[in-house]
């Protein structure tokens, strides 16, 4: 198991490699010059200017080169500065990670909980009432668009009932976990409520496809409890496909919910994404996506782990 | 005959299946007998209802069935002293009919591929029934295991006992699934095709370890298969079964030595056995099996039967019994007392 893991983590380095150049590449095709954000417009006019800019910034030498000076930096964890802003990009998501992290953790745990129980239950208690109300639950959940989800629930529980703040994570008088949390809830549940959806059809479908095979007929005819085969027989195999969407959805405790913090002015990196793709902050760009990117790779990582301890029939090629 | 020499007494079992709100019958009326200590075999070709016949028996059956009967009894025997079972009035998954499973019925399925969870050791998945009902140590469980596997003859068992299903055989998992039908020692074991999905010598070994289990404690077996010459072999008595009716019932010399149905004729013409002459063709019975959900009135083998008359399409055929204990669903054989 050990050598499985070793190995494992030992691919993940050509593959970040290999990403870091394809983000790095495919965002000099995009057509953004930077240059024309960094100045204002009546310094375009002189084309001396821009091209000495131009200079200063390398943004003249070969591709490659400027591949690697990018790289090199990344690996003395010199992440770079906002064209924009001016600000150190270190600085900068040390300032949002915790708020995007806050927010998915809250969701992912939530939705996770909330998932897997109602989808069980709905396999288990198959056309019963949670099964029903699940499933036109999961349906709604899927076909609701997450803005309009959002500002649904900002114009009903904010505005309307105004039980809890329109947006922000904290308000500027207040401090404290209470203050914390009343700013969580409506994002946290936005965000938990669209994210349940698909994982409860999924753990749904799986458990009852897994209670319908033969090892289940197996364990029942041992006479054992019926929470027993649910649990030990039909769980855990159910969960192998799960956990799947589950890891891979951890990426998002980095990369944040694009839209979700939109509608909630929420600051975390979600928000610095879309400010950086519309300003043509592209440091900012490179150093987000390929953080996004990395955390991808630790999930589908996580995933090899996790289904090798849940089912030995991976172990085989160890 | 008492309750002592009557294992399991099944009257009328019907057995339907919902789907589309539509209920379609496909066990009608079936009644039999297991003898205590004895074989039974039902036989019959694929989808006749033989499965069926006997996961409504143990109750383990899928949510959209309806199982109806007048009477499912089990009579189990301790000490001399004979406590009744009625199977039919119990909750599917409660506690008295899981009491039953294990300890008193044990059962061995058709595919032995897909009846071992993959994900637990195959000693844990055999110990677990044993734990259940009898409260032992994990330690004592796997020593009863380990004296399971060797009767078994499963190779290497101190080892094997640690494995992972997919890391047996086919008739190594077989053996598997009957350790965990028998671990509990019940009375009646029902094998539900137990070979079906094995090779022909490892289909010999399998029912040879199951016949002398069953000679030397005693034990009933419930054996459904389509195979004669096992049944030949195993059966004291055979229940023959076409389209979810019992069509033919007796001791083995009954069905063999004095076939009288035409469809257990014409099953046991199918046969191919050594002494058949050159260029010599083996009969098959004509047609095909019905669907269930559009059959007719009368006799459900009307179709294909050769000895087909006006009066077999009408109404419901009902049993003869033209010996004693030798029952037969066939007109011909009418000026013979009616039973049920």
């Amino acid at each position: 198991m050990l050598k499985f893991i070793v190995k494992k983590l030992l691919q993940m380095i050509p593959m970040l490699l290999l990403i870091s150049f394809i983000v790095f590449v495919g965002l000099q095709f995009t057509g953004i010059d930077p240059i024309y954000y960094m100045i204002s417009p009546d310094m375009a006019a002189n084309t001396d200017n821009i091209e000495a800019l131009r200079e200063l910034y390398g943004f003249n030498d070969p591709l490659l080169v400027r591949y690697f000076r990018w790289l090199g930096d990344l690996l003395q964890g010199n992440f770079g500065y906002s064209i924009v802003s001016g600000s150190s990009i270190k600085t900068l998501i040390a300032q949002r990670l915790p708020a995007t992290l806050e927010l998915s953790a809250f969701a992912l745990v939530l939705s996770t909980i909330i998932g897997i129980t109602i989808g069980i239950v709905s396999a288990i208690k198959q056309n019963g009432i949670i099964d029903y109300i699940g499933r036109v639950f999961a349906v709604v959940g899927q076909a609701i668009p997450q803005f309009f989800f959002g500002i649904s629930m900002i114009l009903i529980f904010a505005i309307k009932l105004g039980w809890f703040p329109t947006a922000g994570r904290m308000s500027p008088e207040g401090v404290g976990f209470g203050d914390r949390l009343w700013h969580l809830v409506l994002p946290g549940m936005t965000l938990t409520l669209s994210m349940c959806a698909v994982l409860m059809r999924y753990a749904r479908n799986t458990m009852l496809g897994v209670l319908n095979s033969d090892y289940i007929k197996t364990a029942r005819s041992k006479g054992i409890p019926e929470w027993k085969v649910y649990l030990k027989h039909g769980f855990r195999n159910a969960m192998r496909p799960v956990l799947v969407i589950l890891c891979f959805r951890l990426p998002m405790l980095i990369g944040g919910s694009v839209v979700i913090e939109e509608v909630f002015a929420w600051p975390g990196i979600g928000t610095i994404l879309t400010q950086a793709v519309v300003s043509g902050d592209y440091p900012v760009i490179l150093v987000t996506t390929l953080m996004v990117a990395a955390a991808m790779l630790v999930a589908s990582f996580l995933v090899d782990v996790l289904t090798a301890l849940l089912d030995p029939r991976v172990r085989i090629g160890e | 005959m008492d309750n002592k020499d009557i294992i399991l007494d099944v009257k009328k079992l019907n057995t339907s299946f919902v789907s589309d709100k539509k209920e379609t019958k496909i066990i009608k009326d079936v009644s039999f007998q297991v003898k205590r200590g004895k074989t039974l075999a039902i036989v019959g070709e694929s989808g006749c209802g033989k499965s069926v016949t006997v996961h409504s028996i143990v109750k383990l059956m899928p949510r959209n069935a309806r199982v109806r009967a007048k009477k499912v009894q089990y009579n189990a025997l301790k000490d001399g002293a004979v406590t009744e079972y009625s199977l039919d009035k119990m909750e599917a998954y409660g506690k008295e009919m899981r009491k039953l499973r294990g300890p008193e019925i044990g059962m061995v399925f058709q595919d032995p591929m897909s009846s071992l969870n993959p994900v637990y050791r195959v000693g844990d998945q055999v110990a677990e029934g044993l734990i259940e009902h009898e409260h032992i140590s994990k330690a004592e469980a796997r020593k009863r295991v380990l004296d399971m596997f060797k009767k078994l003859g499963i190779p290497d068992p101190e080892q094997r006992i640690n494995d992972y299903p997919h890391q047996f055989s086919g008739g190594m998992k077989q053996r598997v699934v009957i350790a965990i039908a028998m671990i509990s020692n019940p009375e009646l074991l029902i094998a539900d095709e137990p070979t079906t999905a094995l090779d022909v010598t490892i289909q010999a070994q399998i029912m040879e370890l199951m016949k002398k289990l069953q000679v030397e404690d005693g034990k009933s077996i419930i054996l459904i298969t389509h195979n004669m010459g096992l049944v030949a072999e195993m059966a004291d008595e055979v229940c023959v079964m076409y389209m979810g009716r019992v069509v033919e019932f007796g001791t083995l010399e009954d069905i063999f030595e004095h076939t009288s149905h035409p469809y257990t004729k014409a099953l046991l013409r199918s046969v191919p056995v050594l002494d058949m002459e050159d260029g010599e063709e083996l009969e098959t019975i004509p047609g095909i099996t019905p669907n269930p959900a559009d059959l007719k009135e009368g006799c459900e083998f009307a179709d294909r039967c050769s000895e087909c008359m006006e009066r077999c399409r009408k109404g419901t055929i009902p049993a003869y019994e033209v010996s004693p204990g030798h029952r037969v669903r066939c007109l011909k054989y009418d000026k013979f007392p009616e039973v049920d």
